[in-house]
């Protein structure tokens, strides 16, 4: 009764040549393919490294006020606007500056990518049930495996740097805009559908003019997780070569220096609660606007 | 974390007395053992640490097999790492060996522990031709002979692109947070490698570092940047240490300004790499109390390439320190039994 006390496993060498199998197949798809994915890509880093460049190079006052602008559309709160104001100049005061600049780049156009790649797909998934059942899982493990776990291929292929980061911020930062812009056109009231059916929409209208606006809110909330979730990864993304504030939080971690830790991380928390309340009161906003239109 | 440091505190500062009565028992048997007889049997229990890197792994487990069928030792092994295995060592007394201690780091507080006679240095080379330095793919030496210092490199950035500004040359350099960090930094400004049109890129990590080298290698890339040996990505890539061209600048330089903050070090002098010191540290009571066992320690060397060698297996089969010390006793017969009386090595051979 060997096999009901213990797992079938498999035989140990053969556990090892497996392993090594898919290790040297990886290996040899890089060597193959490399190259080409990585010129692939090579417009993407071109963008973000000019991005970078003129967050940083710009003069401070300026970002400021573009910020503030940015903040004051998207909340229209006084509140709102001075907090920004004044956790930037606590941020450059503390000469965090630079790294925040390099941080906000890449959040910025991580959070862009994943807008572009995951609204149209959260649309596709609402459109078919056959899809949402096979984009599900992905969606789930792409929030769940450990990011270390997807590092080493990625680091693989692409070297390190600025588009492996950014690969693995938009891994986990992803999934909330593509479920919530699903979920969000599934959520439509069926008897408006039906009514703008009888005032004779046509499927494109009744998802472009219906659909999508009626699910806005909910995608917004998605929109404001995944900017949260990709503050979440500027620590790791770092660990692979991404400047940022992400690069003094591992420095303080490995040397337990607690000041520059802290001051860091509270960059970071105070980048991500800026976001966070910007596109939440833009949102709120938005669906305010919606209920008074339609009269809900 | 100090809340675990507190409780060990505690419970020490319990055993310290126990151990002080055991101590002076272990040292007044120990002594009566070495007039009376050459029993190896005194070699009692004793602490290691197992580093949480490949090659001290391996060491903690190779002298875990030979100390215990050989000279019929207790040991038990503990993970460990550099600062905090030494820290513990020093003030606690406890691990008693530490096979593979980067002695760079620790350098006053080791000296100091040593002339105060708490720690011994059983073994001042425990692996041959190892340290830290900077490297290039063979390929790359193979295509460009030309480049044999770090000199002649510094004048080719154009081999080396970055990938974010191809106009200059990358150097990769130490993860955030390492010491090595620091001492890349100030070598890059020594080197007055930015004026060459070089940029020093941070890897973020050892899986970035380590991917960096790998992918280029991979590939048949150039890479130009700071690693250190025995490790298996050298011994696998076979990576070539390139020469700095200058002679070592002196301590003072090194010590005073390369190993400091960039603020702290205003004028760094282009050097070569600082020689690494490896040591095997022993606790004063296991030098008493071992016997045999501990003197085991002072003849254990390993070749630098043996070495590399069993860290590329360990790598290629993902073995672990323990399966990998076994390989070592089989296929290394030479090396080893060099180390130990013909007795024990026998003991050992039968065990396998």
């Amino acid at each position: 009764m060997s096999w009901y006390e213990n797992i079938p496993t498999m035989d140990r060498q053969e556990l090892r040549d497996f392993k090594k199998y898919v290790d040297i197949s990886f290996k040899d798809f890089s060597r193959t393919y490399g190259d080409g994915i990585e010129t692939f890509f090579d417009p993407l880093l071109y963008f973000l490294v000019w991005f970078e460049k003129l967050l940083i190079n710009a003069p401070w006052p300026l970002i400021i006020l573009v910020i503030a602008v940015l903040a004051w559309v998207g909340s229209r709160s006084i509140f709102v606007v001075s907090g920004t104001v004044c956790s930037f100049i606590v941020i450059g005061y503390f000469g965090m500056w630079e790294d925040t600049m390099s941080t906000l780049a890449i959040i910025s156009i991580s959070t862009l990518l994943c807008i572009s790649v995951g609204i149209p797909i959260g649309i596709f998934m609402s459109r078919s049930d056959r899809l949402q059942s096979m984009v599900n899982p992905v969606l789930d493990v792409m929030q769940t495996i450990p990011s270390f776990v997807y590092l080493i291929p990625v680091v693989m292929l692409l070297g390190i740097g600025k588009v492996p980061g950014l690969i693995a911020v938009c891994i986990y930062a992803l999934p909330p805009i593509v479920r919530l812009t699903n979920l969000g056109i599934r959520l439509v009231d069926n008897e408006i559908l039906e009514a703008s059916e009888s005032f004779g929409a046509s499927y494109s209208q009744k998802l472009f003019g219906v659909q999508i606006p009626l699910a806005l809110p909910n995608i917004f909330a998605g929109v404001n997780q995944t900017i949260m979730m990709a503050l979440a990864m500027v620590v790791i993304a770092s660990m692979i070569g991404v400047k940022g504030l992400g690069v003094p939080v591992l420095r303080a971690v490995s040397n337990q220096y607690l000041a520059l830790g802290m001051l860091n991380g509270l960059a970071i928390v105070a980048l991500a609660i800026i976001f966070d309340r910007i596109s939440q009161s833009f949102g709120k906003r938005l669906q305010k606007h919606l209920e008074s239109e339609h009269g809900v | 974390m100090s809340f675990e440091i507190k409780t060990l505190e505690c419970v020490n500062s319990l055993w310290k007395n126990m151990f002080r009565y055991a101590i002076t028992l272990t040292i007044a048997l120990t002594t009566s053992a070495v007039i009376t007889a050459t029993s190896f049997a005194a070699c009692g229990s004793l602490t290691m640490a197992e580093m949480n890197w490949a090659s001290a792994q391996l060491m903690a487990q190779v002298d875990k097999l030979i100390l215990e069928k050989g000279y019929g030792c207790e040991v038990e092994l503990v993970s460990g790492a550099t600062m905090p295995t030494f820290a513990s060592m020093d003030e606690k007394g406890k691990p008693d060996v530490a096979a593979e201690q980067w002695a760079n780091a620790v350098r006053d507080p080791l000296a100091k522990a040593v002339s105060e006679g708490r720690l011994h240095i059983a073994n001042a080379a425990p692996i041959t031709g190892l340290g830290e330095g900077w490297w290039l793919p063979p390929a790359t030496v193979k295509k460009y002979p030309e480049l044999k210092t770090v000199k002649d490199i510094l004048k080719r950035p154009d081999l080396f692109p970055d990938k974010e500004d191809p106009s200059k040359g990358a150097f990769i350099g130490c993860p955030a947070g390492w010491g090595c960090q620091l001492v890349n930094a100030n070598m890059f400004r020594a080197f007055e490698m930015e004026k060459k049109g070089w940029v020093l890129v941070d890897p973020g990590s050892a899986a970035g570092l380590d991917g960096s080298m790998a992918k280029a290698v991979e590939r048949g890339q150039n890479w130009f940047g700071y690693y250190w040996s025995p490790t298996s990505l050298i011994g696998k890539y076979n990576m070539v240490p390139v020469d700095f061209g200058v002679p070592f600048a002196g301590s003072a330089n090194w010590d005073g300004c390369m190993a400091l903050p960039e603020q702290e070090c205003a004028n760094p002098k282009p050097s070569s790499w600082t020689h690494s010191v490896v040591n095997t540290v022993i606790t004063d009571r296991f030098k008493k109390a071992g016997g045999p066992a501990a003197d085991y320690f002072s003849k254990r060397v390993y070749p630098g390439p043996v070495m590399n060698g069993m860290l590329v297996y360990m790598a290629d089969n993902q073995a672990g320190g323990a399966d990998a010390a076994v390989e070592f006793l089989q296929k290394h017969e030479d090396v080893w039994t060099k180390w130990v009386p013909a007795s024990v090595a026998s003991k050992v051979k039968s065990s396998l």
